[in-house]
């Protein structure tokens, strides 16, 4: 079956995180949002497996849901039109923190297991070397590679991605913290490593721009912390719904069930573009340069984004392909299509009312944003979104791009346009 | 003291030894007269980041080039780790085999069972030799002394000690006649037993002494400002009137007083050991020039520091932090949060939030990076603001204790190390630092009460406190802090202590006072107010 996984999530167990980061919430979120397979995130924190042991029942091969009593009374939340399965499978993310040839590296890993009892064997190991307790996502003075012997050693099916590889201060590849090169992370077990994490500010094109990533499939995840941010990116396998099979489709490169991913507009994800954010600069790689990668504001060194770090490593222009590569549909969150098109703030009371609206009507809201008519959406939401949705899909996008640790700002419509889109037809219907 | 008193040469140095092999790129002029210094006698005053171990382990190579078979030279560590580093480093430059067949390298406590075990009929020991363990120990003086408290037993047990390590030539105690009588039947040797009876047997047979004399023809001694007087007097006697001797440590980092270790010995050693000479190593590697300044002021106002002032060698500067915190907490909080910051943020909301800014490059890593304090009763609060943060630390308890370097030759297998190598913050107390270096260091608590410690019933030697900050202080080579708190909880009590009297002699040039975040925020709108009317 066709479907999509979100890999890397977080619970309520980590730092900067929901309240509402609980599974129960994540059942909910997953049919809102179109997501099949969910990662329960931060496994290796104990109060957080000792709920999974406790609400997660097995199901397929390796993956797990919610126990049946505790599924009911939330499913009345969850729309009629988005209802259906949902899976867990476990992962969690470690912050890795140390130094290598001379440079603190700070090196964010998304680590799988195929079971409890395997996720349960990983965080006894990691319990003895470092604190898993007082953050879900732990930090350990750690080498990636040695955290990846670790994963390695817990069971075949166990596997380990490099997350958002580009992030400037926690990532493998970061302007910041990481490595010019993933083999330099990973050393000698570099071969065990099929798989990286795009990350919100980087797209596959941008990726595919590197030999050094052409023996690895790229994956996408949302890294939530908030249940709503479910799914903003995520990852469409076609395989069965098991483990292995994921596992499979992921490693095995004649395996041909992983479709692709679903990718923010790079634009806007927290790093793309350069600048500042203290002092309000957003600065475009070529001004980087022009500026001597300082702030024309406070005249320090500006955080370096992904776009420029992609630039930096490159060893291909623009538009090349790599042999490894899948398809990629770039999306904008439904309430900020909704939020552009009404004119209003994303969390207003009124996006919130069209996006329920449409979850009930509609389907949930990958479908929407990548299956459903234009036509069939313009009858629920009104001519406004609909076109806001097919500029979408067709990649009609205007970013103010982010940088700095600032999300990059989204723009469908100019203000005239807005007015002459006839958005007074069938809003409700 | 200097590094060009004159010699004359001790009968076993009939033959004058100069060095055999050319001065190596990374031995500074004053290491290499250290190291090619003829005469089989000498004591080096190395302070801190001099190059000690460095110095010592290429004069031992160089006295081992000329080492006829079959005899051996002792090194005498004052731990095993430190016994191990100077066999490797000395394997490592005279390849394993001859560092191997002529080099015997421990404590003094395994010198001595070697020897005890060899010759237990002779000392009138059983053949089959039982250390004590301490809860052996611990169990022993509950079955003498019912009536006693644990207190009291700690301190009977104290005092035996340091008869038989210090005033063994003063008369016997009734308790150590109680104490040897039950610990003999038991079968056992305490640990300060192996020296003490060493030297009995060593005095009472000359034979005997004069074979081991002739196996070890030169002994060196790491620490010597840490020796105690068995350890000084078995020393005088395994040396003799021809047998050669380097003594290296610094006496302005002796810090186990308490434990009966004696300065004294330094100025007594060309008495003790006649035509020895006396050298100096005054250039640190270590520490930034600022740092190292202000530890010398520190240094330098203890009535009995002869030691001429270090010179800096390093590049940096360094920089000397003093924070004021209003509570302990405060302290505990803001040393982390620097570390944070140090480290470049540990987690993205810390960038996000702006609570570390952008510019922040992460210098040092955890393992960079350690806090030092005067009491274990201190470190409550900074591992809970650690694990607050999620920052890895770890507090290490190497301390030299006689006893676990004793138990570790015994049963070796209990240091089997097996973990993974992991970078995490130290945090340990001002003794267990020593020896050790740290880009960044933190030294809490500095305060009068704490340093010097003088807290109810913990008295100290005000000066020996003066060497054991100077130590903490001369662990850091870029950036140091001194924290204090002026309100503080400890063993249930809140006092209000004043600033540590060793802060006030640094001059205050060198010190960069940070202020409280918080507190300068709130004056900084109190200001505000104040203009609106």
């Amino acid at each position: 079956m066709k479907y999509y996984a979100d890999f890397h999530i977080h619970s309520h167990f980590s730092r900067a995180t929901s309240k509402e980061l609980n599974l129960e919430h994540l059942f909910v979120w997953a049919q809102i949002k179109g997501i099949q397979v969910v990662s329960t995130g931060d496994f290796v924190h104990p109060g957080w497996l000792k709920e999974l042991r406790e609400k997660l029942v097995p199901a397929e091969d390796g993956l797990y849901r919610l126990r049946p009593d505790l599924a009911k009374p939330m499913q009345s939340r969850v729309p009629p039109a988005c209802q259906g399965e949902v899976r867990f499978i476990l992962s969690a993310e470690i912050s890795n923190i140390y130094k290598r040839m001379d440079k603190v590296r700070k090196v964010h890993n998304v680590i799988l297991a195929p079971n409890l009892s395997v996720a349960e064997a990983v965080q006894g190991r990691l319990d003895e070397i470092g604190n898993i307790r007082s953050d879900g996502r732990p930090i350990l003075g750690l080498d990636s590679r040695n955290l990846l012997e670790i994963v390695l050693e817990s069971d075949p099916l166990s596997f380990l991605v490099p997350a958002h590889i580009w992030t400037p201060w926690f990532s493998a590849l970061g302007s910041k913290g990481g490595f010019d090169r993933i083999e330099d992370c990973f050393a000698d077990l570099t071969p065990e490593i099929f798989a990286v994490e795009t990350g919100l500010s980087s797209d596959p094109p941008m990726n595919w721009r590197l030999s050094q990533l052409d023996p690895f499939v790229m994956v996408s995840c949302s890294d939530a912390h908030s249940p709503a941010k479910l799914g903003r990116e995520s990852t469409i396998l076609e395989t069965d719904l098991s483990y292995p099979a994921m596992y499979k489709a992921l490693k095995d490169r004649s395996d041909k069930g992983l479709i692709g991913t679903v990718e923010f507009y790079p634009e806007e994800g927290k790093y793309h573009y350069d600048g500042h954010r203290q002092c309000r600069q957003r600065l475009h790689p070529r001004q980087t340069i022009a500026n001597k990668g300082l702030c024309p504001e406070c005249g320090k060194p500006v955080t370096v984004g992904v776009m420029a770090r992609v630039e930096e490593l490159a060893d291909h222009p623009d538009g090349r392909k790599s042999p490894n590569a899948r398809e990629y549909f770039s999306l904008i969150p439904l309430p900020e299509i909704i939020s552009e098109a009404r004119g209003v703030g994303v969390n207003s009371k009124a996006v919130q009312t069209v996006f329920m609206e449409m979850l009930a009507k509609l389907g949930n809201e990958m479908a929407i944003l990548q299956h459903i008519p234009v036509a069939e959406i313009q009858k629920v939401s009104g001519s406004v979104i609909a076109e806001g949705i097919r500029r979408m899909r067709e990649g009609q996008v205007e970013i103010a791009a982010g940088y700095d640790g600032e999300y990059g700002k989204i723009k469908l419509f100019s203000e005239d346009e807005r007015d002459s889109i006839d958005n007074q037809l069938t809003l409700f219907g | 003291m200097n590094g060009t008193a004159s010699t004359t040469s001790s009968p076993y140095l009939g033959k004058t030894l100069m060095a055999n092999f050319p001065q190596p790129e990374n031995v500074n002029a004053a290491q290499w007269r250290a190291v090619s210094a003829p005469g089989g006698r000498l004591l080096i005053i190395a302070g801190p980041g001099t190059g000690k171990t460095h110095t010592l382990t290429y004069r031992i190579f160089c006295r081992l080039k000329d080492l006829a078979l079959p005899q051996k030279f002792c090194v005498i560590t004052f731990t095993n780790k430190a016994a191990g580093e100077i066999k490797e480093r000395v394997r490592s430059l005279c390849g394993e085999e001859k560092a191997g067949r002529q080099l015997t390298v421990g404590t003094f406590h395994s010198f001595c069972w070697q020897i005890l075990n060899e010759h237990a009929q002779d000392a009138g020991l059983p053949a089959q030799l039982q250390c004590a363990a301490p809860p052996d120990i611990a169990e022993m003086a509950k079955a003498i002394w019912p009536q006693t408290t644990a207190a009291q037993r700690k301190n009977i047990l104290a005092l035996v000690s340091s008869w038989k390590s210090c005033s063994y030539t003063a008369p016997v105690p009734d308790e150590v006649v109680v104490y040897n009588r039950e610990l003999r039947q038991r079968g056992f040797l305490d640990f300060d037993d192996l020296l003490l009876e060493t030297l009995i047997l060593l005095r009472k047979n000359p034979v005997l002494l004069r074979e081991i004399q002739n196996g070890y023809p030169e002994i060196f001694v790491d620490e010597y400002q840490d020796i105690n007087p068995v350890q000084h007097d078995l020393l005088k006697l395994l040396v003799g009137n021809s047998g050669g001797i380097t003594a290296i440590g610094d006496p302005n980092q002796a810090i186990y007083g308490f434990r009966g270790s004696d300065t004294r010995f330094f100025e007594s050693f060309s008495g003790d050991f006649p035509g020895a000479q006396v050298m100096t190593l005054q250039e640190n590697y270590r520490s930034g020039k600022n740092i190292l300044s202000a530890s010398s002021q520190v240094i330098e106002k203890n009535p009995d520091c002869q030691v001429p002032a270090l010179t800096a060698q390093m590049y940096v500067d360094g920089r000397l932090t003093i924070y004021e915190a209003a509570t302990d907490k405060a302290e505990a909080e803001y040393v982390v949060h620097n570390i944070e910051k140090f480290v470049g943020g540990t987690s993205m909301f810390s960038h996000d939030s702006g609570r570390v800014d952008s510019h922040a490059e992460g210098e040092w890593s955890f393992g960079d990076i350690a806090v030092l304090c005067r009491l274990k009763a201190q470190m409550r609060l900074l591992v809970k603001a650690f694990e607050q943060l999620g920052i890895p630390s770890h507090v290490s308890g190497q301390e030299v204790s006689e006893e676990a370097e004793g138990l570790d030759f015994i049963c070796p297998s209990r240091y089997d190390d097996i973990t993974l190598d992991v970078e995490k913050v130290t945090l340990m107390t001002l003794h267990a630092s020593k020896g050790l270096e740290f880009p960044v260091v933190f030294i809490v608590g500095c305060e009068e009460c704490l340093l010097p410690l003088h807290w109810e019933k913990m008295v100290s030697d005000r000066e020996e406190e003066r060497r054991l900050f100077y130590v903490g202080m001369t662990r850091a080579k870029e950036r140091l802090f001194l924290t204090r708190a002026r309100k503080r909880v400890l063993f249930g009590k809140t006092y209000q202590p004043r600033i540590s009297p060793f802060l006030t002699d640094i001059e205050d040039s060198l010190k960069d006072y940070e202020e409280a975040i918080l507190r300068s925020k709130k004056r900084k709108k109190e200001d505000e107010q104040m203009s609106l009317f």
